[in-house]
């Protein structure tokens, strides 16, 4: 998984940058997101490592497939990455492409898993305090995990801030046996 | 004991009501492999070098390798529970050991944990395992002696204390067996010893932990054991937690001594814990850090002035001085000092105590090569009459060897090299002694005294063993006062040669030898 990431971080800054100097970067989401989708299927993943099939063929399929949201610039940028025999890279391309583009618009994902439903109060007061912590807009994801017990955890990227009662009892466990 | 139930839930009450609970936030990550202790770990960008990691079940790791999208950690104890997925959090942390007193007598492993079943540590201590080692303002040179007991090493090679003196040599030469009785002699010097055993069979551990209990000297000890059957990653952090439990001696004004049994086992821990983390390989597949690995660990064995100590314990301690003297053990193979560990240890340390195979096999014991063996500091500390006497010693074995290897081809040899000779062969059979026999200074310069000035002159070459053992005796039952006085004031004054001298000429009268 790390490696996969460390191949696909060049070609994600390379059309984030490409990207951003045309002020794209919405499209660009989309037509990244909808390739990667074509590349995730399994008939074209098949493809993919085919020595019968070439470079330019694998780049025609999966433009025109994607069609008209690649654009120009898209349908180039697939090009290179079929040369480099790089297109199965493309859902991590398309991952690290929207953390580019959240850090540089400032906004984050955040998941929030509670043992209840939170109510819209609830959320407001949450979303207000992490929009402060992290100095970023926030976009609240909410799960369902009744094995909490109670209380939340939130997680944004590598962060993660556990405020439940399960990591609480199983810190006094912790602390009861060592 | 008896304990009552009500004892046990209000124990358990206080505990839950101290229990801090903050929500924390830490930054977290997810297993990716593990390869023999090894474990690869995406996300944890926040990690730092050397950091704790925390692993599900009570599992502690440390981070080793920062990548751009992945950390490589080491496990520290068991792995087999983990598994591709876990979730890996950081502690903000550096691994720490318990320190202090409560460890003397203790045989502990390389996280501080009790293996001797005699309960818990009841330190109230912890120090981190990696400090830099202190800077040059702070130290002191080195003064006082580390009596090894064995006449050979404290005459022609002294250790001083804060010096890291390195024994060297072939397997089964007895390079375990001089440490160890270095340890056994500090019984009434007051020097607290740590005895790290890296790689060794357990039951080899277990052997010198029961001789050290048998002479008495497991009370002054620490042992830190990280057998062959533990995971690399503790045999590699062993030395440094020795060292962090020695230092707090030296930090508190006091002396201490640390012996790493051996540095080569720790290097190719190190190595094997290198090579699993892709690192790249450079001579003998060491990785290229293997330097460091050793100069960091020797580095911090110093002797520190007064302000040093002031400094560190906090106004606690004034006016004394610590040390922390250092041997490290190098196994070589088939005598080949030449390799990596054994040139880099060689080069850092300030002098070597060179032990041969053939010399072992002769019936030298100690097998120390006197031509080669050296202490670069040790002889501004030696005590004052065994460094007058012990110049006599070096000079005559000198002049030994050098006579020795062309005399086997003369027939006839004139009247001064034949002396010589035999006075060389005196000096090499005095200066065996047995295992577990550590002598005290007087009794060294008694033996030394005598052979010196040759009143060992006329006695048969297979008796001079004989002698010595007799003359000790006979010194013990009718000259206990000169022992004593040359052990409270071991200066080679008039007095005292008179005495040494009075004493083995009313022994070589009684001819009971």
């Amino acid at each position: 998984m790390a490696d996969r990431l460390t191949i696909a971080r060049p070609y994600a800054r390379a059309a984030f940058e490409e990207a951003r100097a045309d002020g794209g970067l919405g499209n660009w989401s989309n037509a990244l997101a909808i390739a990667a989708e074509v590349v995730k299927d399994r008939r074209v993943e098949a493809l993919l490592g085919n020595p019968h099939v070439t470079p330019e063929e694998l780049a025609a399929l999966v433009s025109g497939i994607a069609g008209a949201q690649l654009g120009e610039q898209g349908a180039n940028f697939v090009r290179t990455l079929a040369d480099n025999h790089r297109l199965g890279y493309l859902p991590e391309i398309a991952t690290l492409f929207n953390t580019f583009k959240d850090a540089a618009e400032g906004v984050a994902d955040v998941t929030v898993s509670s043992a209840s439903a939170l109510d819209a109060a609830q959320q407001k007061k949450l979303s207000a305090a992490l929009e402060q912590r992290l100095r970023r807009k926030v976009r609240l994801h909410y799960e369902l995990d009744p094995s909490l017990i109670g209380g939340a955890v939130l997680r944004t990227g590598d962060l993660v801030i556990d405020g439940s009662i399960r990591s609480r009892l199983e810190r006094i466990a912790y602390e009861l046996t060592a | 004991m008896a304990i009552k139930a009500t004892e046990i839930s209000d124990l358990i009450k206080q505990r839950i009501e101290n229990f801090k609970s903050v929500t924390e936030a830490r930054n977290v990550g997810t297993i990716v492999s593990v390869t023999d202790g090894i474990t690869r770990i995406h996300g944890l960008a926040d990690a730092r070098y050397g950091e704790m990691l925390e692993f599900p079940g009570n599992t502690f790791g440390l981070a080793l390798n920062l990548e751009q999208d992945s950390v490589g950690a080491v496990v520290l104890g068991e792995y087999k529970h983990l598994k591709e997925g876990d979730t890996v959090k950081t502690t903000n942390r550096i691994l720490e050991v318990p320190v202090g007193r409560e460890l003397l007598g203790r045989v502990v492993d390389s996280l501080g944990v009790p293996l001797d079943g005699k309960g818990p540590v009841k330190s109230t201590q912890t120090a981190p395992i990696e400090r830099v080692a202190p800077g040059v303002i702070y130290r002191q040179s080195v003064s006082q002696p580390v009596q090894t007991g064995y006449k050979a090493v404290d005459s022609m090679v002294p250790i001083g204390r804060g010096q890291r003196e390195l024994i060297i040599g072939d397997r089964q030469t007895g390079k375990t067996a001089l440490a160890v009785d270095t340890i056994i002699n500090q019984k009434t010097s007051g020097i607290k010893c740590i005895y790290v055993a890296i790689g060794q069979k357990q039951s080899t551990i277990a052997n010198v932990v029961r001789k050290l209990e048998e002479h008495g000297a497991l009370a002054h000890t620490v042992v830190v054991a990280a057998a062959a059957s533990t995971p690399a990653a503790m045999q590699y952090i062993a030395a440094y937690s020795g060292v962090t439990m020695g230092e707090f001696f030296m930090d508190n004004g006091e002396d201490a001594l640390i012996i790493y049994d051996d540095l080569s086992k720790q290097a190719v821990a190190y190595r094997q814990i290198a090579l699993l983390l892709r690192r790249p390989p450079g001579r003998e597949a060491f990785p290229g850090d293997v330097f460091y690995l050793h100069s960091r660990l020797l580095e911090r064995s110093a002797r520190v002035n007064a302000e040093y100590v002031e400094m560190v314990s906090k106004g606690r301690v004034k006016g004394k001085t610590g040390s922390l003297t250092g041997l490290p053990i190098i196994e070589t193979q088939a005598g080949d000092v030449t390799a990596f560990v054994p040139t880099n240890v060689i080069s850092i340390t300030d002098g070597q105590i060179f032990l041969e195979t053939d010399l072992f096999n002769a019936g030298i014991r100690p097998a120390m090569n006197a031509g080669i063996s050296v202490s670069r500091v040790g002889g501004a500390a030696q005590t004052d009459i065994i460094k007058k006497l012990g110049g006599g010693i070096r000079l005559a074995l000198a002049q030994y060897r050098e006579l020795a290897a062309f005399s086997q081809f003369a027939s006839d040899l004139d009247e001064a090299t034949r002396r010589q000779l035999e006075r060389g062969q005196r000096v090499t059979e005095v200066m065996k002694q047995k295992q577990y026999a550590p002598m005290s200074v007087a009794e060294m310069a008694l033996s030394i005294y005598a052979v010196n000035n040759g009143y060992m002159d006329k006695v048969e070459l297979k008796k001079v063993v004989a002698f010595e053992a007799a003359l000790q005796a006979f010194a013990h039952s009718n000259y206990r006062a000169m022992l004593d006085a040359i052990n409270g004031q071991p200066k080679f004054s008039e007095e005292n040669q008179a005495q040494l001298k009075k004493c083995i000429e009313d022994f070589v009268a009684t001819g009971t030898y």
